[in-house]
């Protein structure tokens, strides 16, 4: 009895107790290792997702009616370093490149991070660069880079990046935008080099830049720089009717229900007969029974209208919602990173500025094209011919950024804030009343709150080295002076 | 089903009781009072009974048979049955038995005197009348320190805390880390005890650092053959609390509706309760009432809507759309046990009939366990519990669409009547859009409850094996295995046109598995020893094994084909969205205790363990924690006062490290890998986490001290505890956060260190005790707080403004910018928001109470529960909405009035700037301020000025006080006399009349506080009902 007792209890025991701990170690959910293709489609559907409603609030293409939004009334305030993770896998695509001993994915890397690092240079002014943990460096408090050495270093990179890919001859996987198309990629990359430069125009004058002189050089070298070509090159993210990849604003309720157009927008469409209006927008509720083509039937709300009256308005049906399709089609329009159209307008302004020489209007007219192509417009003649729209040269800089302003409705993100910012035009309306900023367009946004815990010194270093007037949404930073 | 198993429980129990010589008898104490509860039992046999309540009992024997009276805390005394049929038996005092026994870590039965640490328990007895679907909410304010917060929604589990930290549920000294309470059913509950704090639960290692919830089972008692049937009924006739609206304006926006397609846009007011106001008189009209379009207009030939009459019909909404919702629990048990072996079993289910139509719960177990002792120095206990909890659908919580009183109460304006949503798809359209009055933003309530199912089922398998063999008498070899396994299968259909956050759904069905299995095996010498009547020994020391796996896998369509048909067969996509994980981890220990005893006064206990964990990186994955405790009997030594009955003081300091990383049960948190990244259109993709990790992570340890004493005054008749404790949490594994500069959010290592306090009393006490009449009284109360003590990096705060020294629970908000005088800042007559989170209360509660009072006279028995807590804040979404979408009854003035007719005339009180300017540092103080100012003069437009601020700058941007007092629980009991059931074969019968939740006073408007979050809760319910407890 004793004996068998204590048989039944170690036979209990020790059937249970044969794991190692050392064989649990290793984690069944997840790789630590991939292959760098995989990293590529992710950054590519970050990189050319671009559609964003707070950007057309900010840009005044729509009106939003449900509350007084900070983008559409000029008074936000923090932005996010989101962007930041998009550079660490950038950044993971290179270590894994390195890996798999491929180089093709470093050289796209060197232009993701430029376009990710432009694109949070933008939003702030100085931000962390060369110091940061993604680039190799063991650093948690990075130190905040001038503008003037992140472009030099973006400028050098692109450049780098379209020659690199121009000799190199292994095959690029996982590519969701290009399949694989190096000429692309190369057309891509020296499209967009041609934007940041523009972008810098305030800046010609920096010698480590040369910014003019690199402009000249890529129109002057075609082989070795090829640009966009038509709509067929584009940066474009394609929509797909499969979750997680339809068009963001698919199903989207608030956009249905309280964003309307915006009333200077639609009033310069309707000046212009520009039938890109009834691709964008939808009748008003009042005006239901006119035709779909009649100007007469859209109206849109005014950007910084005091609100109450934008709602009555909305309320009372005189305001156009946006065109179905935004909401309706799983696939509706691509997603640009940088457009045909855009390089067309990029190209008109760098003639208007005497940077290269040719003919403007060709180039605006080809621009025009190229975005009413885009939405299917194919016939333009007479839109062209309209004295409203041909360009001239004593008025080239407001005709192109209108015409540009146009051709990115809701789409290439920030781009055409950005784009109002340098230039100026189109006019973006403040004098209704409602604006929250004292009537003015803020030119950037506050740093990130933790910023302040997380990296103190080196914050504190880049504002007071930028803004007299600390950390501010009107401070210009160093590319706008 | 329950019922034909009672019937065969009672055929069966009415089969003893065979001819036999009658004995009757009282039992009484010294003092002569009737003692009720002492058991009978017939020696040798499984003949046994109790007294009822005046001592009596009445027992069969034959000539010559030994009857053993026992009860706890007096000296069990032995009768031979001679001719006599009448038995009076005094019992005696055990003065060494007197002092309370209470069941520790690890399932030792100590008493209570001994003890260095804090352990208050609660009878299952306590806990079988006034029934909660789940168990631990019967706890709440029954324990000074256990804080639990009840969710007002159906099968959601209350947020439970001891001392500021999520304790261990244990269950028969089995561990469930899978902490499902629900699995337990309140009548197999022989007692529960709470450890506080890590000392008390040292021997369970890391799990144990926050103490434990030890739940035991009933395992069969001595005594004859009962059958016992406990079932209760309990109804949900009304609310205790439910937003009060105002039922003046209807849906719309600045005074204007009109319906138009049900999309929200233009005339219809997108979603807003805004609209014109109802039972307007318009003579113009064929009605007499003001008439615009709405979703139920009939149409004209020409398919125009025609205007019908804007009126409150939907005043009844909440009383017409919820249903009285019910809990029925039926409870058959079986128990036998004589001097060798016990047995009980147990079969239970509880069925609860939701609030929200086609909602409800159902949880069925059987339970069965016992005992062996084969011979003297071989013991053997077990118990099996199979646990099945099931509804084809029960709601969903959290803001939102997907939340009822959402579509039936905050954004549906009285214009709309719910009964008339019945019908719930458009017609033409059935099964592809449901009809509503607003199709873009909400769902009709009944389309939501009958299409939009949730269903959860889960199979629960749990129980232990222990062995204990005595090799001398000093020594014996223990061990103890138990289980935890569990599959879970969860449903979630989606039919066509539902509307979920920002999104319309396509149609879906997911069908998510999920399986686990845990085991724990203990192996140990046990050496116990009474070397004097002065000194004696007890030790163990164990080798202790953990095992857990679980797996869940989760299959989405994306899209249906067929409405309504939910199968993933029925996809409409071109693959699923599935997704499958697995978890493993393992903890080896070694473990062991020795408790001292001496001279019956001061005994000191001392444990020691050492863990190796498979949730550390291998380097630093094995570690050791130390505690020791004490207790000093000051009455044993000195001679008190007379009114003093018993005085102890007691102290323990413990270190428990733990290699847990966050509060998930992820095992892998410390290897640095890839996640799944976007898939498109068929390409998979990877991405990189957001966390970096620091070289050799190390466990967690939390120091814990402790002191308390506990005094017992007039002859035991009253009764204070008190506990006063400090924790270091140090070493904590954290996610630090780094500039997201580096790309990423944070590192995970070893850093911060914070302090918590608690003060924790126990009082009770018994004001009258008579032969008749008795009262009980017992009160609980306790504190906690929780500090910061060091940031990480040397930081001036953490990310949520947190200073070295500050309460943790400080809350910081967004908020509008105010002058030095405190007067809000407006610019164009709108607040201007602070570009910095500020400052604005604490979270945490400065006391919670329970105070329980049980009356008896006689058979009748009435207990009630008061409990609430004092101070802190909570966030209420619901207020906050009420006035941002139009519903507050605060909305209805004149200032919205003039709105609706297009006149801004709402001045807010506060200021304007006129000049200067404001400058910030980084942190948000402010370094230069040159503002001046001028009183606020822009009239806004009320509704604008409404939709914009949620008029948060007059609500304390509504974080409300969460003070609260609660009726917690009342019972009424009548125990029928002993000689209404002589003729019958019924030895016990009790009748209860039971309330739950039936009064709440608190200042938090619109909302019962109890859950301690508001995210649009349901309203709180009060139950009342019966329960009859019957035993054979």
């Amino acid at each position: 009895m004793k004996n068998y007792s204590i048989y039944i209890l170690c036979a209990l025991f020790f059937t249970v107790s044969c794991t190692k701990i050392e064989d649990l170690q290793d984690d069944p959910n997840r790789a630590t290792s991939v292959s760098p293709d995989l990293l590529l489609t992710n950054i590519e559907t970050k990189a050319f997702n671009n559609v964003s409603l707070n950007s057309a609030l900010a840009s005044r293409y729509l009106t939003f009616t449900d509350g007084i939004n900070e983008n559409q009334y000029y008074n936000w305030q923090q932005a996010s370093f989101a962007n930041y993770d998009n550079i660490k896998q950038v950044h993971k695509m290179i270590e894994e490149s390195e890996k798999a001993e491929t180089e093709v994915y470093s050289i796209l890397a060197k232009f993701f991070n430029s376009y990710f690092i432009t694109e949070l240079t933008m939003v702030f002014g100085e931000v962390p660069y060369s110091e940061i943990l993604a680039t190799g460096e063991e650093n948690y408090t990075p130190v905040y880079d001038t503008q003037e050495a992140i472009f030099l270093k973006v400028l050098n990179d692109l450049n780098d990046a379209s020659n690199a890919l121009a000799t190199n001859e292994e095959l690029i996987l996982g590519d969701v935008i290009y399949d694989g198309d190096k000429t692309k990629w190369r057309k891509l990359i020296n499209t967009y080099y041609l934007r940041v430069l523009l972008m810098l125009s305030n800046k010609t004058d920096v010698a480590s830049l040369n910014v003019i002189g690199r402009f000249q050089e890529i129109l002057e070298n075609p082989t070795k720089y090829p640009l966009f070509d038509s709509n067929e090159d584009n940066g474009a993210l394609v929509y797909v009717n499969i979750q997680d990849n339809r068009y963001p604003l698919f199903n989207n309720n608030e956009l249905q229900t309280a964003y309307y157009l915006e009333e200077s927008f639609v009033d310069r469409l309707k000046d212009l007969e520009d039938p890109r209006l009834f691709v964008f927008a939808e009748k008003t509720p009042a005006a239901i029974a006119l035709a779909d083509d009649d100007f007469n039937a859209y109206d849109g709300l005014y950007g910084s209208a005091i609100f109450s009256d934008n709602a009555a308005k909305a309320v009372a049906g005189n305001a156009s919602r946006i065109a179905p399709r935004f909401y309706n089609d799983p696939i509706n329009e691509p997603s640009l990173l940088i457009g045909y159209s855009e390089l067309q307008f990029i190209l008109a302004e760098a003639v208007a500025r005497t940077w290269i020489s040719g003919d403007a209007a060709s180039y605006y007219n080809e621009g025009i094209k190229a975005s009413m192509n885009f939405y299917g417009i194919s016939e333009v003649s007479a839109y062209l011919a309209k004295s409203e729209v041909q360009l001239t040269s004593a008025i080239a800089m407001a005709r192109i950024a209108t015409q540009k302003h146009i051709a990115l409705f809701l789409n290439t993100g920030w781009q055409m804030f950005y784009e109002q910012r340098r230039t100026g035009y189109p006019e973006f309306n403040v004098d209704g009343g409602g604006t929250l900023n004292e009537g003015r367009i803020p030119k950037r946004w506050l740093y990130p709150a933790n910023e302040a815990t997380n990296n103190a010194a080196s914050l504190k270093a880049a504002i007071n080295r930028q803004f007299t007037s600390g950390d501010d949404i009107n401070s210009l930073m160093w590319l706008l002076k | 089903m329950n019922f034909k198993i009672t019937l065969v429980l009672v055929l069966l129990a009415s089969c003893f009781g065979y001819g036999q010589q009658l004995i009757k008898g009282t039992v009484v104490d010294e003092n002569s009072i009737p003692l009720m509860g002492v058991s009978i039992v017939v020696a040798n046999s499984a003949n046994g009974t109790t007294t009822d309540f005046d001592g009596n009992y009445t027992i069969s024997a034959t000539n010559g048979e030994v009857l053993i009276f026992s009860s706890m805390g007096f000296k069990t005394e032995q009768v031979t049955v001679s001719d006599a049929t009448i038995v009076r038996v005094t019992l005696v005092e055990d003065a060494a038995a007197l002092e309370e026994v209470v069941i520790t870590a690890l399932g030792i039965k100590r008493e209570k005197k001994a003890l260095g640490y804090a352990v208050q328990e609660v009878k299952g007895t306590s806990l079988e009348k006034a029934k909660e679907p789940n168990l631990i909410n019967s706890l709440t304010g029954k324990v000074a320190g256990l804080n639990i917060k009840n969710s007002t929604d159906l099968f959601q589990s209350p947020e439970i805390s001891l001392r500021g930290a999520k304790p261990l549920v244990v269950i028969d000294g089995i561990p469930d880390r899978s902490a499902d309470i629900w699995k337990v059913n309140s009548d197999d509950v022989e007692s529960i005890s709470v450890l506080k704090g890590a000392t008390a639960s040292a021997l369970y290692g890391s799990v144990g650092r926050n103490g434990a919830i030890m739940i035991t089972t009933k395992k069969g008692e001595k005594g004859r053959l009962t059958v016992t049937i406990n079932s209760s009924v309990l109804f949900q006739p009304s609310f205790t609390k439910v937003p009060d609206v105002q039922t003046v304006y209807g849906n719309g926006n600045q005074g204007q509706y009109a319906y138009s397609n049900g999309l929200g846009s233009g005339s219809e007011g997108g979603g807003w309760i805004w609209g014109p106001k109802v039972d307007q008189l318009d003579p113009s009209t064929p009605s007499g009432f003001f008439e615009t379009t709405q979703y139920n207009s009939p149409t004209d030939a020409a398919g125009n809507l025609i205007p019908i009459p804007f009126t409150s019909r939907g005043k009844n909404n909440i009383k017409d759309f919820f249903q009285t919702g019910s809990i029925q629990t039926n409870n058959v048990s079986v128990n036998w046990g004589n001097d060798k072996a016990s047995y009980r079993m147990s079969v239970s289910n509880v069925y609860q009939k939701g609030i929200v139509p086609n909602t409800d719960l159902g949880n069925t177990s059987f339970t069965v366990g016992g005992t062996l002792n084969p011979s003297d120095n071989f013991k053997v206990s077990s118990s099996l519990t199979y646990n099945k909890q099931y509804t084809d659908n029960f709601p969903e919580v959290g803001y939102g669409p997907t939340n009822y009183l959402y579509n039936l109460l905050l954004w549906t304006g009285v214009d709309v009547d719910v009964k008339d949503l019945r019908n719930y798809w458009r017609e033409g359209q059935e099964g592809y859009q449901q009809r509503h009055f607003n199709v873009s933003y909400y769902n009709n309530p009944y389309f939501q409850a009958y299409e939009y199912e949730r269903g959860y089922d889960k199979d629960n398998v749990f129980g232990n094996v222990a062995f204990e063999f005595n090799i001398t008498p000093e020594l014996s070899i223990k061990s103890t295995s138990g289980i935890n396994v569990y599959s879970l299968n969860r449903t979630y259909k989606e039919p066509k046109s539902y509307i979920g956050y920002g999104n319309k759904s396509l149609g879906n069905f997911t069908n998510s598995d999920s399986r686990y299995f845990d085991i724990i095996s203990d192996l140990g010498l046990k050496y116990e020893k009474s070397f004097s009547d002065n000194f004696s020994l007890k030790s163990e020391v164990a080798y202790s094994n953990y095992f857990r796996k679980s797996t869940i896998a989760s299959t989405q369509t994306d899209g249906l084909n067929i409405p309504g048909f939910y199968n993933l067969a029925n996809n409409a996509g071109a693959s699923y969205i599935a997704t499958n994980r697995e978890e493993k981890d393992a903890i080896k220990s070694v473990y062991g205790f020795i408790d001292l005893s001496f001279y019956n006064a001061f005994y000191v206990s001392i444990t020691g363990r050492n863990d190796k964990v498979s949730t550390l990186p291998k380097e630093n994955n094995s570690f050791f924690y130390p505690s020791v405790s004490g207790s000093l009997v000051l009455s044993s030594l000195f001679t008190m006062p007379n009114a003093i009955s018993f005085a102890k003081l007691r102290g323990s300091w413990s270190r428990v490290s733990e290699g847990k990383i966050g509060e998930e049960t992820d095992p892998y948190a410390y290897i640095q890998a890839y996640d799944k990244g976007t898939t498109w259109n068929g390409n998979t993709s990877a991405a990189f986490g957001t966390s970096l990790l620091a070289p050799g992570l190390e466990p967690e340890t939390s120091d814990t001290w402790e002191v308390g004493a506990n005094i017992r005054w007039f002859n035991n008749r009253v009764g204070l505890d008190v506990a006063y404790f400090e924790a270091t949490d140090y070493n904590n594994l954290i996610y630090s956060p780094i500039s997201d500069a580096t790309g990423y959010e944070s590192i995970l290592l070893n850093g911060d260190e914070f302090k918590r306090k608690g003060l924790e009393f126990v009082l009770d006490a018994k004001p009258i005790e008579t032969a008749n009449f008795s009262w009980n009284i017992l009160f609980n109360l306790s504190k906690f707080r929780r500090f910061q003590e060091e940031i990480y990096g040397d930081r001036e705060q953490t990310e949520g403004f947190i200073k070295v020294g500050d309460r943790t629970d400080k809350i910081y908000a967004d908020v509008y910018q105010t002058n030095t005088e405190g007067e809000v800042i407006f610019e164009n007559g709108f607040p201007v928001n602070d570009p910095y989170q500020r400052y604005i209360g604490e979270d945490d509660p400065d006391w919670t109470y329970g105070i329980s009072n049980s009356l008896s006279y006689k058979n009748l028995n009435l207990s009630f529960l008061f409990d609430g807590r004092i101070g802190g804040l909570i966030y209420s979404t619901t207020n906050q909405k009420m006035w941002w979408g139009g519903k507050h009854k605060g909305t209805v003035n004149q200032f919205r009035d003039d709105a609706n007719s297009g006149v801004s005339s709402y001045v807010a009180p506060g200021v304007k700037v006129v000049g200067g300017a404001v400058s910030y540092d980084v942190n948000g103080a402010i370094t230069s301020d040159t503002r001046t100012y001028a009183p606020n003069d822009v009239a806004v437009n009320y509704i604008n000025f409404m939709q914009t601020t949620s008029n948060g700058h007059n609500t304390n941007y509504h974080y409300y006080k969460e003070s609260f007092v609660k009726l917690r629980e009342v019972t009424l009991t009548y125990n029928f006399p002993k000689k209404v059931l002589d003729n019958t074969p019924i030895h016990e019968f009790s009748l209860s009349l039971i309330g739950r939740n039936l009064w709440l006073n608190s200042k938090v408007p619109n909302i019962d506080p109890d859950s301690g979050v508001d995210a649009l809760q349901a309203p709180s319910t009060r139950n009342i009902g019966l329960n009859l407890n019957v035993k054979f």
